[in-house]
């Protein structure tokens, strides 16, 4: 059917020149030096260089991979308990329990977390009710805490939902015929429900951890102003400092770690379920 | 046999709690008749009435649901014919078009961000409504697609061929037998696509220009404020879209009911399924939003300007809407404003290419900006009767002799906002700006996020020029400030210091004399010194910029700001001095008497004006967002 065919031809034009395109230009931009134009440039390495021989950028970093990583643990240690939690319910409250943990997220995502500056903060919520276990005047706003807070509470329903829907693709015969011959209910989730589920963990960690890891208004809005992650560095390169070739750079190396970590991921995945074709 | 599980059971309940606590609280607190946003002391609709006068955010709210409608339109159909086209298409196509649509999915939002904004500033696209729009489209298509595909893979491979065969067009078969069979994921994937854009932040963040904003945006720049009317728009967001989302799942199960009870009719024909049901409810949705957007844009009357609209720059919380009303309301204009946190973020825009109406900068950029050949010169005629009415002593400054570029809009120092309790005078007049180094105040101070600002304290305390271009002295001054930052936990803040202060939430912090004004009117337990090293004598002034679109009407906004009237409402709004020489003594004696921050300490020997310096500017914004990364680090 060739003339179907001519309809996806507009799109090839569009997705080069919007979504490719703007990849080499970071690519580009981050390998020429400040104040290049795109007709007279000269390639560099200065812009990584920059970065890693920086001790302070490389702590940011670092401390933005251990956030996302906390971030993604604590998530999947509160996500897979309810998501399996849910996905033994009957069909009914199911589909209620999951409308329920979708519709906070119809709301935008920065007017949930500008909500919690209230709560967070001194004389709220919250430290009304540590006053009551005798932590007086807490302040938790402006602190780590606050900002994991806000992770977890923003990325929290992807690892349910994803994790939940794997476990509901399952074939429920399987575990029966593992009680059947005779595992114990440990060993049926161990040996059987968990490794099928295992699909939804991992999309589940990387809808939390890709945009954990570069998360930029939440720090800014729940850690206050003396808690950069490396987002927040790559936004003051580009909105504050105007340096966008050392801003690229810093993206194409975020770029690159995500692709790292997620191929690792993959790759565990990969062989988590051949193991299981093997035995 | 089911068996029940009470952990997973608490634990689900405590996360639907935890899910719903900030949503009910911000319900909550958008009745509150006080500022706070931590007790509640009355109701009120105060925070609703003030949603609806503010411009930027019904603004904010009408961009919001017009992008998302249009984006999920546009990236529906494009989606949707595209996904067709791909699966008759070679594997080679089809393999490129799903590593292109893996981009943006598989890439943290920032790095898909800021590859649109470096394409439309490297093509020079203006950045404003239409790259917004386009952003968002390039975001959602591939959303789009990831769920319309499997559905099209579904499809029986000789459907198409049986309804030509049967002498159906290509048109025809694509609109009567194919998408038809397609529509349950075509509605998927257009749900997605609205929800994506409606949500979007980070990538509207970085595509648009000229202070077009979404929502998102708008909170993200008011959020340094305390502002219940953000609750109050959140309230109504919420009730939007529960409605809409009652409607798409409840309209479609009643339809089906009717259905059925038809199916017992004889010569019923059925045919409306759940989706086109569906369909037809998202249909007069998106037709109600359209008319409700006809209703919301009022059209402009007789007057000079009507119809006419004025793009105007200036730093956060520095004009009041009662102010643009008034300028709006004699002028027939509308008024779009976009904010900087800093004079260096608004170059930024500037020189590359965002047009302006007007800005507000400072004296040492405005200095930057002429030397550049940005700012248009000021035809006399149009400006003398504006100038003529300002403070002698704002006028023919150092950065701009005659004021052939600027009229001055605020002026004021710099200084230390303390807490009279927390921090004895005796302190402040022995150590002057190291006192940001007492280890007395560590954890209890504030920075502020100006690169001059800060060099300045530092250079005046270690006793140099803060217009010095001398990089020892420099790298001493960043010295001076990394010690701070390592060694007394300051926290950075722009205008967040206000209501802080205002709280009293630390001792000290450094700030802007109308900011201080601001904060002592609110808590008459903070004061605000001048060290004796001395500080900055600053104005902000309003210029022209060369690629600004409608100069006429730019002047004719200088000329109202500058008068009588607009000064006195907007510097009894935010604190900051007027320049017009009648409004600022009227308010000196009246509003903002005995608050010693009004009145600019002028005449004074170590006070200085900032220059613009191209070597110290490079050096000291590299310096300056290290240092900010330091005290990350340290903390």
């Amino acid at each position: 059917m060739k003339t179907w065919r001519r309809l996806a031809i507009p799109y090839l034009i569009w997705g080069t020149g919007m979504l490719l395109l703007p990849m080499l230009l970071i690519v580009f931009y981050s390998l020429i030096q400040p104040g290049n134009e795109v007709t007279t440039f000269r390639f560099t390495l200065d812009n990584y260089i920059r970065f890693f021989t920086d001790p302070d950028f490389l702590l940011i970093l670092w401390r933005s991979l251990t956030i996302a990583i906390e971030t993604t643990a604590i998530c999947l240690l509160l996500g897979y308990p309810i998501a399996y939690w849910i996905s033994r319910c009957s069909k009914k409250t199911q589909n209620l329990m999951v409308l329920a943990i979708t519709l906070p997220m119809w709301i935008n995502m920065l007017v949930r977390t500008y909500a919690w500056i209230g709560i967070l903060s001194k004389g709220g919520p919250l430290s009304i009710v540590l006053s009551w276990f005798g932590i007086k005047d807490a302040e938790i706003l402006y602190t780590q805490a606050a900002v994991l807070i806000g992770m977890v509470y923003n990325y929290l329903p992807y690892m349910i939902l994803q994790i939940h829907s794997s476990l509901t693709k399952m074939d429920p015969s399987l575990e029966e015929a593992a009680s059947d011959l005779g595992a114990s209910p440990f060993q049926t989730f161990w040996r059987v429900t968990f490794p099928l589920s295992i699909p939804g963990v991992i999309s589940g960690i990387t809808l939390v951890f890709l945009p954990a890891i570069s998360a930029f208004f939440i720090p800014k809005l729940l850690g206050g102003g003396g808690w950069f992650l490396i987002g927040n560095v790559i936004e003051n390169q580009f909105i504050t400092v105007g340096e966008w070739n050392f801003g690229s750079a810093i993206s194409v190396i975020m770029a690159m770690i995500m692709m790292l970590l997620m191929s690792l991921v993959r790759k565990a995945d990969r062989k988590a379920s051949q193991k299981e074709k093997n035995a | 046999m089911k068996k029940k599980r009470p952990v997973g059971m608490i634990m689900t309940i405590l996360t639907i709690i935890f899910f719903y606590l900030p949503i009910v609280f911000m319900v909550v607190f958008s009745f509150n008749s006080s500022k706070s946003l931590t007790s509640f002391t009355g109701f009120s609709m105060r925070w609703y009435a003030q949603m609806f006068a503010s411009h930027d955010m019904m603004d904010s709210l009408y961009v919001t649901i017009v992008i998302a409608v249009l984006a999920t339109l546009i990236s529906t159909i494009i989606g949707t014919l595209t996904a067709i086209g791909l699966n008759y298409s070679r594997k080679l196509v089809k393999a490129y078009v799903i590593q292109i649509n893996d981009l943006p999915m598989m890439n943290p939002d920032i790095v898909t961000a800021i590859g649109l904004m470096l394409l439309f500033i490297t093509f020079h696209i203006e950045r404003g409504f239409m790259t917004l729009l386009l952003a968002h489209i390039a975001f959602c298509i591939p959303y789009v697609m990831l769920s319309v595909t499997p559905k099209i893979r579904q499809l029986d491979p000789n459907l198409a061929d049986a309804a030509m065969d049967l002498g159906a067009t290509p048109f025809q078969t694509l609109t009567k037998v194919i998408v038809p069979e397609i529509m349950p994921g075509v509605v998927s994937g257009a749900l997605i696509a609205f929800t994506m854009s409606f949500d979007d932040f980070i990538i509207s963040y970085f595509a648009t220009g000229k202070g077009v904003k979404n929502l998102s945006i708008m909170v993200y720049t008011m959020a340094k404020r305390v502002n219940p009317s953000i609750n109050a728009i959140s309230t109504l967001l919420v009730l939007l879209i529960t409605v809409i989302l009652l409607l798409v799942n409840i309209i479609p199960v009643i339809r089906q009911k009717i259905a059925r009870k038809r199916e017992a009719d004889p010569d019923y024909v059925p045919k409306a399924t759940n989706h086109s049901a569906r369909n037809i409810t998202i249909g007069s949705i998106i037709a109600a939003m359209a008319l409700l957007l006809v209703f919301f844009r009022p059209d402009g009357g007789s007057q000079a300007f009507a119809g006419q609209t004025l793009h105007l720059y200036l730093p956060g919380e520095y004009i009041s809407d009662e102010m643009l009303a008034g300028f709006e309301e004699q002028t027939g204009a509308q008024v779009i404003v976009d904010n900087f946190d800093s004079n260096e973020q608004m170059y930024i825009k500037v020189a590359n290419g965002e047009a302006f109406d007007v800005l507000i900068p400072s004296d040492y950029m405005i200095q930057r900006l002429i030397q550049e050949d940005l700012l248009t010169k000021l035809d006399p005629t149009k400006v003398d009767e504006a100038l003529v009415q300002l403070d002698d002593k704002v006028l023919n400054l150092a950065y701009d002799p005659g004021n052939q570029y600027s009229v001055p809009y605020f002026w004021g120092t710099v200084g230390i906002v303390y807490d009279k309790e927390k921090v004895p005078l005796e302190d402040l007049e022995r150590e002057g700006w190291a006192i940001f180094q007492d280890p007395k105040y560590k954890g209890d101070i504030f920075m502020y996020d100006s690169e001059r600002d800060q060099f300045m304290t530092a250079l005046k305390n270690l006793g140099y020029s803060m217009n010095t271009d001398n990089e020892q002295e420099l790298q001493a001054a960043y010295d001076w400030l990394a010690q701070v930052g390592t060694t007394m936990e300051p926290e950075i803040v722009t205008d967040e210091i206000i209501d802080h202060m205002a709280n009293a939430r630390k001792a000290l912090g450094l700030i802007y004399s109308g900011d201080a004004t601001y904060v002592i009117q609110e808590n008459d337990q903070m004061g605000y010194f001048l060290p004796n090293e001395g500080t900055n004598l600053w104005t902000d002034a309003m210029c022209i910029p060369k690629s600004a679109p409608n100069p006429e009407l730019a002047y004719a906004f200088i000329n109202y700001a500058a008068g009588y009237e607009a000064q006195m409402l907007n510097s009894s709004y935010v604190g900051y001095t007027a320049t017009n020489k009648e409004a600022e003594e009227e308010l000196a004696n009246t509003e903002f008497a005995g608050i010693d921050s009004y009145i600019p300490r002028t005449g004074y020997a170590n006070d200085e004006v900032f220059e613009y310096n191209a070597k110290a500017r490079k050096i000291i914004a590299d310096l300056w967002s290290r240092i900010k990364v330091v005290i990350s680090n340290a903390n």
